[in-house]
């Protein structure tokens, strides 16, 4: 299964490194190549350094046989961008985009993209291990 | 008539001028404050200074009335976010966004962008046009260039001096609609001659000119082969 991750950076990084891992073919891109670097030699994948939305970029990274486009960028119109490039014009079958401020969750919910808050995430366990404490 | 005018830099500020000159009830959003204060300085706007794409700042700012919206950031992603949450979340019935980067035209156009400008591709087409103005003039354009109306101005060593118009070879994209020579419009047939100092008035696309271009300084096919 092709899988593209847009944005290179701790979450990014990290995801790309697990399912390459776990015999995934991964595809990452970032306009900055010292955010790449972070996924060392070991990396079993491609790292693509350009605008994370581009045509060429993205075919480039054979975005009309992924299965998965991942969008993890700390801009969340950049990930929005890039998500709605991937689903309306790649028809990629399963688009999922990172929200970084939760006040923008109404903006990916209007353009109809599937996300993953991390914020909320966060804080949702950090309440239930409080609320779970025994004392 | 209410628009919506998204990002306060050089663009921004001046369209903002422009359309309160014309008498439109303009609202301007910008994020950094700073930029704020110094627009309200100058000019007595609605400015708002907030994220143009959160959907509540949006919405607080009445959005919802809006008739025009105009994205006008220096970032690609803002502007095509700002005009896809106009279209699908309020309805606005045109968007305009601007592109800085002009590989992004067709991605915008795509996904729905009513109306893109390109700086960046203007400025590129304004200054190569400067270039060889005195030969090839454009007077109009039409649907952004799709068709143009340009103006060859005819002079002593062009090849075309001398010939009739039924034996240049031009480009298929072009039409020649009139010649002006001593200021008189002359309705242009197969038989016309083109003469030394005539204006040459040709329908065509941006694509097509530098084509013509090239005809009118060799001859074309046509003339290479008569001269062997």
């Amino acid at each position: 299964m092709n899988i593209i991750i847009i944005g290179c950076g701790r979450l990014g990084s990290t995801l790309a490194l697990e399912l390459a891992d776990a015999g995934y073919n991964i595809a990452v891109i970032d306009s900055d190549a010292k955010r790449l670097s972070a996924l060392g030699s070991g990396f079993n994948g491609l790292a693509i350094k350009g605008i994370e939305y581009d045509n060429s970029i993205l075919k480039q990274a054979g975005i009309s046989r992924a299965s998965f486009v991942i969008s993890v960028t700390p801009d969340d119109n950049l990930n929005i961008t890039a998500s709605l490039i991937a689903k309306n014009i790649f028809k990629v079958p399963r688009v999922i985009a990172k929200i970084n401020n939760p006040n923008k969750k109404d903006v990916f919910k209007v353009l109809d993209i599937e996300t993953i808050n991390p914020t909320e995430l966060i804080s949702y366990m950090i309440k239930s291990k409080i609320e779970g404490d025994p004392k | 008539m209410k628009s919506i005018i998204i990002g306060g830099g050089k663009i921004g500020f001046n369209l903002l001028k422009t359309l309160k000159d014309r008498g439109y009830n303009v609202t301007l959003f910008e994020i950094d404050e700073n930029i704020c204060r110094a627009i309200a300085e100058d000019i007595d706007s609605d400015i708002i200074c907030g994220d143009g794409t959160s959907l509540d700042v949006l919405k607080d700012a009445g959005i919802n009335g809006a008739d025009i919206i105009a994205a006008v950031t220096g970032k690609d992603e803002e502007n095509l976010v700002i005009c896809q949450i106009a279209k699908r979340g309020f309805n606005i019935g045109k968007s305009i966004a601007r592109i800085n980067n002009p590989k992004n035209i067709p991605m915008f156009k795509a996904l729905g962008v009513d109306q893109t400008v390109c700086s960046t591709e203007v400025i590129a087409n304004l200054i190569e046009y400067e270039f060889d103005r005195d030969v090839c003039k454009i007077v109009q354009t039409f649907d952004r260039g799709a068709m143009i109306l340009v103006e060859v101005a005819v002079k002593e060593g062009n090849k075309w001096i001398n010939q009739y118009v039924k034996d240049l070879s031009l480009p298929s994209e072009c039409v020649i609609v009139s010649i002006l020579r001593d200021e008189k419009a002359l309705f242009v047939r197969g038989d016309t001659q083109i003469k030394n100092g005539d204006n040459i008035h040709i329908i065509t696309n941006r694509a097509t000119v530098p084509e013509i271009k090239k005809q009118l300084h060799s001859g074309g096919a046509q003339n290479a082969k008569q001269k062997k």
